[in-house]
């Protein structure tokens, strides 16, 4: 007979959970070698790990020639921006970084606000503030030791340290969210005056890296008002309306971006009356990853729209409020805050997508390495290697960062697990 | 394999739970025997779900032992099987497989672990949806079905691989209040049938008309085990007697 | 009333609009001496294809043939590769093996992350370009020749009749569909497990190679011969094609396998664990409840990278592999109108883009769940 309990004994003394702690051998046979298969499969993967990680070691620290990066550092980052204006971009970051930093912080101090008065959940994990910068200092450090100069040493610093110093500036001031918009736009039209205006240089002129940012903040900044319209247009209870933006929905996001690259190279003179001059090729090119964009910014907004409850608008109604209020106060307000890890990932897309300019002839990241290896003296050694895959560091770094925050924020607004 | 007479059907003893630093079962020692209705209820919290999902390894237990008709759960994925095809379950979210039709969702597992002939798994099939009452929407896919009827073929379901034990956890707890009635008959006419049972349950009418023993949970522990005339007219401990005033 | 005078206004700015647009177009083209219509296309080309029979007196309408060909030759391929790649990579991600699962997730960040153009033009001039001359070549086994000329395979080469054989992969097939479905039956009759896809498979490759000897082996295996300064026989990639194939399989792989990741543990919990209570073992789990709606929750995402690998594939022009956009561009750089050749180009994606959301939406609502 075994023992049956009927009458309970006293409750017992919480415990403490058994360790879960492995020793290393438990832990590999949990995770290694568990069965034969297993087995294989580690040797397997474990044999070619070692060999990539060997080559790309061997490649990065021994075999490549980085001289060619090291004498170029400067056209990789502005190509054919005159040198002796450079001081002007040098001002542009100083204060493009505290307005920035001012953003994020005045963000961060707006979400603490809303976990403080119970309106968000609270962060599921902190990671340090080392970590989350990881890959921007990783590429800042990469190009600071092939400029190997002082000079731009010290001003990343200090370019660094006011960005730092805006952030903390934001989050202790915590303004309100469109005064805190205010700040980091007015941040970059002054950045962008400092750099064109009285005798400066304008955006035809600029090339490299900052060309590769600029076409990527500029695309997104440019398609995004215009996306928006899109996006209420194709929800449009006006058949006309929606037809007209379904039709520019589906043809852009039905072609390739670079035939959209190639109307702007080739077909927007043709569509210019006489008499208007042609925009420059940047311009040009900038016109078409708008349009591009749009399309697809167009689509994040509606899935966004779509996501705001019908008995919002329901309420707004019976509230009285009139439709184009029902709009801009009700409705794009909870849509816009839904979309904003689905922008950050069109951002990445164009972040990466700019490279396709150097198809029709702009000097951005991509054509200057192929560019340089022409140079009478790197001329056929083969160091074609050594500059794509700089800037596919480059690209990586920056994508693999923007892609790692906004995990963070889509789980913040506990978007992405349902 | 079975059971020698007169042994319980299940046993848990000192059994311990933790989900990162909560513990979720304190500790529990229970036994149920052949033919037992044993109805669990408590506070949502309580640990009830968590203990029923342990006899049959949806979750593993930290500490103690659970012993299923003869065959103790083990890290061993043979005895975990074994069990496994003694105990049916019923979720409190029905959990029918979408893509498959009623009758496909029946005698999948008869067919693919009792490697029964196609005739004879359509054929108990149809006699267990007999039983539930609905051998009409066979051919339907469950999401064509009303909650109650998405139950009911989740009973099936359970009951095609022919278990010495069910195990109902909140089975009307997602459903419309019309639609109790038809899963409770069904649970109540098994209950008579002889099944041995564990029902985790907020429904006390049915909980007097059905069970054997009621079992109370609170914070990982059972606080008072008892006939339900005893448990209902004449409760020991106080945590039970605040439960009952707020429900009933 | 309102509404149909505002959509009378909206239609007629658009429509001004496009006709200022197109107004424009025709002026300046006839400003320019540049032909309106699409009678170029009837024009010699004047520029000769490579890896393809294509003459430069051949008029432009067939070059751009040969391109749509070219472009659905890498893109077919390149989505059956990624697609194989991107969901082995996808379990991967999954697997109960520290290493395995690590290096997938490795794998995935660094080809997320880095523009497609990039890893296409690196396999060009970095990979395939760099190998040696032909004088050089690397052999593996005799099956694999390497050589800055491309990349030779070992294919088949037909010696005798085809149709002999033909008859007889033909019965093959069909015993082999006989030998599925008295497997099936017998797993209704009995019970017994099936196995049906490996008796099907390999009553398939024995009446293969039976009837191969039997009808005097009609294919070789011609194995790659390194000449003077090409190579003959097997089957050739040029360094062009390899590098815009490899690339857009590496890249769209990684998007895939994510997806494929994401759609496995979208199968609600429930599922797994009813799944678990009813005995199923781990593989049945897989097979019978996890994959099937795995695959449903997967197929619109996996469409669209379908879709981005076709339009991807138009950047061979970068790598002067001759697809329609390469096509394109050559033939605007020999003084086709570039408006009506973009246009062109345009609509020809559209058709692309079209037929594969057309088929998605096919199979999309076959697989729809039925509900009320």
């Amino acid at each position: 007979m075994a023992t049956r309990i009927d009458t309970l004994e006293p409750v017992p003394a919480p415990e403490r959970p058994p360790e879960r702690r492995l020793s290393p051998r438990e832990w590999a046979r949990e995770n290694l070698v568990g069965t034969p298969f297993d087995t294989v499969l580690t040797i397997v993967f474990a044999l070619v790990v070692a060999w990539l990680v060997y080559r790309l070691g061997k490649f990065v620290l021994v075999d490549a020639r980085w001289e060619i990066i090291e004498r170029n550092i400067t056209n990789l980052m502005v190509s054919r921006f005159p040198r002796d204006e450079l001081w002007r971009v040098w001002a542009a970051l100083l204060v493009l970084a505290p307005s920035l930093g001012f953003g994020a912080g005045s963000a961060a101090a707006a979400r603490r606000r809303e976990v403080a008065e119970g309106r968000a959940a609270a962060p599921p994990e902190r990671a340090s503030a080392l970590r989350r910068a990881g890959p921007g200092l990783l590429l800042a450090a990469v190009l600071l030791w092939f400029a190997q100069s002082l000079q731009a040493t010290f001003l990343t610093l200090v370019v660094g340290i006011l960005g730092a110093g805006g952030y903390l500036l934001g989050r202790r001031l915590s303004l309100a969210g469109t005064r805190a918009a205010l700040v980091v736009l007015a941040g970059i039209v002054v950045a962008y005056g400092l750099v064109t205006a009285f005798g400066g240089v304008g955006w035809e002129d600029w090339g490299g890296f900052m060309l590769t940012v600029f076409l990527a903040v500029g695309g997104i900044l440019l398609a995004f008002p215009f996306g928006v319209l899109l996006a209420l247009g194709r929800r449009s209870s006006l058949p006309a309306v929606r037809a007209v933006c379904v039709a520019y929905i589906e043809l852009f996001r039905g072609v390739p971006l670079i035939a959209v690259l190639f109307m702007g190279a080739f077909m927007i003179g043709f569509l210019l009356p006489e008499g208007v001059d042609r925009p420059s090729l940047v311009t040009r090119a900038l016109i078409a990853l708008v349009l591009f964009t749009a399309a697809y910014v167009a689509e994040i907004v509606r899935g966004g729209l779509q996501g705001v409850p019908a008995g919002q608008v329901e309420a707004a109604q019976a509230l009285g409020l009139s439709p184009v209020r029902i709009t801009t106060r009700i409705v794009l307000p909870q849509a816009l805050r839904n979309v904003i890890p689905g922008l950050v990932g069109q951002f990445i897309s164009l972040f990466k997508d700019t490279s396709l300019v150097a198809i029709i002839g702009l000097t951005e990241l991509l054509n200057v390495s192929r560019n340089i290896t022409a140079q009478p003296d790197f001329l056929a050694q083969g160091l074609i290697v050594e500059t794509l895959v700089f800037a596919a560091f480059v690209y990586w770094t920056g994508a693999y960062w923007m892609s790692r925050e906004s995990q963070r924020l889509e789980r913040r607004l506990g978007l992405g697990e349902r | 394999m079975s059971a020698e007479n007169g042994q319980s059907m299940i046993r848990l003893e000192g059994v311990s739970k933790w989900f990162g630093d909560f513990q979720a079962l304190k500790g529990v020692d229970l036994g149920v025997e052949r033919r037992e209705v044993v109805v669990v209820c408590g506070p949502s919290g309580s640990g009830k779900s968590t203990m029923i999902r342990c006899i049959n390894r949806l979750e593993k237990h930290d500490r103690g032992r659970i012993v299923v008709d003869g065959i103790e759960l083990s890290d061993d994925l043979r005895n975990i099987q074994e069990v496994r095809r003694e105990v049916g379950m019923v979720f409190q979210q029905f959990n029918l497989f979408p893509h498959l039709t009623v009758l496909e969702n029946v005698t999948l597992a008869p067919r693919q672990v009792r490697r029964w002939n196609k005739a004879k798994a359509k054929e108990k099939a149809m006699e267990h949806l007999h039983r539930v009452r609905i051998p009409e929407q066979a051919h339907k896919y469950p999401l064509q079905l009303s909650g109650g009827q998405q139950q009911r073929v989740a009973i099936a379901r359970a009951l095609a691989m022919e278990p010495k034990i069910m195990l109902f956890d909140e089975p009307t707890s997602a459903l419309d209040p019309e639609m109790i009635k038809e899963v409770l008959d069904v649970i109540a006419e098994l209950a008579e049938s002889g099944m041995t049972m564990i029902v985790v349950t907020h429904e006390m009418g049915f909980a007097r008309a059905v069970a054997n023993r009621m079992v109370f949970m609170a914070d990982g522990e059972i606080v008072e085990v008892g006939t339900p005339e005893h448990f209902f007219e004449n409760p020991q401990e106080e945590r039970t007697k605040q439960f009952l005033a707020q429900i009933l | 009333m309102l509404r149909l005078v505002g959509q009378a206004v909206f239609l007629a700015a658009v429509a001004a609009l496009l006709l200022f647009l197109l107004d424009n177009v025709v002026y300046n083209l006839r400003r320019l001496g540049i032909p309106t219509g699409f009678d170029y296309l009837d024009q010699s080309a004047g520029f000769a294809i490579p890896e393809s029979d294509f003459r430069s007196s051949q008029s432009l309408l067939d070059a751009l043939l040969v391109g749509v060909e070219n472009t659905a030759k890498v893109s077919l391929l390149g989505i059956a590769l990624a697609t194989v790649l991107g969901v082995a990579v996808g379990v991967a991600r999954l697997s109960t093996n520290w290493l395995v699962r690590r290096a997938a997730a490795a794998y995935v960040e660094a080809f997320r992350n880095v523009p497609v153009l990039i890893i296409i033009i690196f396999l060009w001039l970095g990979v395939f370009l760099r190998l040696p001359p032909i004088g050089r070549a690397v052999e593996i086994l005799d099956v694999v020749v390497l050589s800055n000329r491309g990349l030779v395979v070992a294919w088949f080469d037909k010696t005798g009749s085809g149709a002999a054989f033909g008859v007889v992969a033909l019965v093959g097939l069909l015993l082999a569909a006989a030998v599925w479905v008295w497997r099936t039956r017998r797993f209704d009759r009995t019970g017994q497990p099936h196995r049906r896809v490996l008796w099907a498979c390999g009553v398939l490759l024995a009446v293969l190679a039976a009837g191969f000897f039997a009808t005097g082996r009609p294919w070789t295996v011609a194995t790659p011969e390194r000449g003077a300064l090409a190579t003959t026989g097997g089957f050739r990639l040029s360094p062009e094609y390899a590098a815009l194939l490899l690339g857009l399989t590496l890249y769209t792989a990684s998007h895939i396998a994510e997806i494929v990741r994401g759609s496995i543990l979208g199968v609600p919990r429930g599922q797994s664990e009813a799944a678990n209570a009813v005995g199923l073992s781990g593989i049945q789990r897989l097979r019978h409840v996890v994959l099937p709606q795995a695959f449903r929750i997967s197929i619109p995402p996996v469409a669209n990278q379908y879709l981005n690998l076709v339009k991807n594939s138009s950047l061979g022009v970068a790598v002067s592999y001759y697809e329609v956009t390469k096509i394109t561009q050559v033939s605007i750089s020999q003084r086709a109108p570039a408006v009506q050749a973009i246009l062109l180009l345009m609509g020809i994606y559209l058709v692309f883009s079209l037929s594969i959301a057309f088929v998605t939406n096919l199979v999309n609502r076959r697989l729809a769940l039925r509900e009320r």
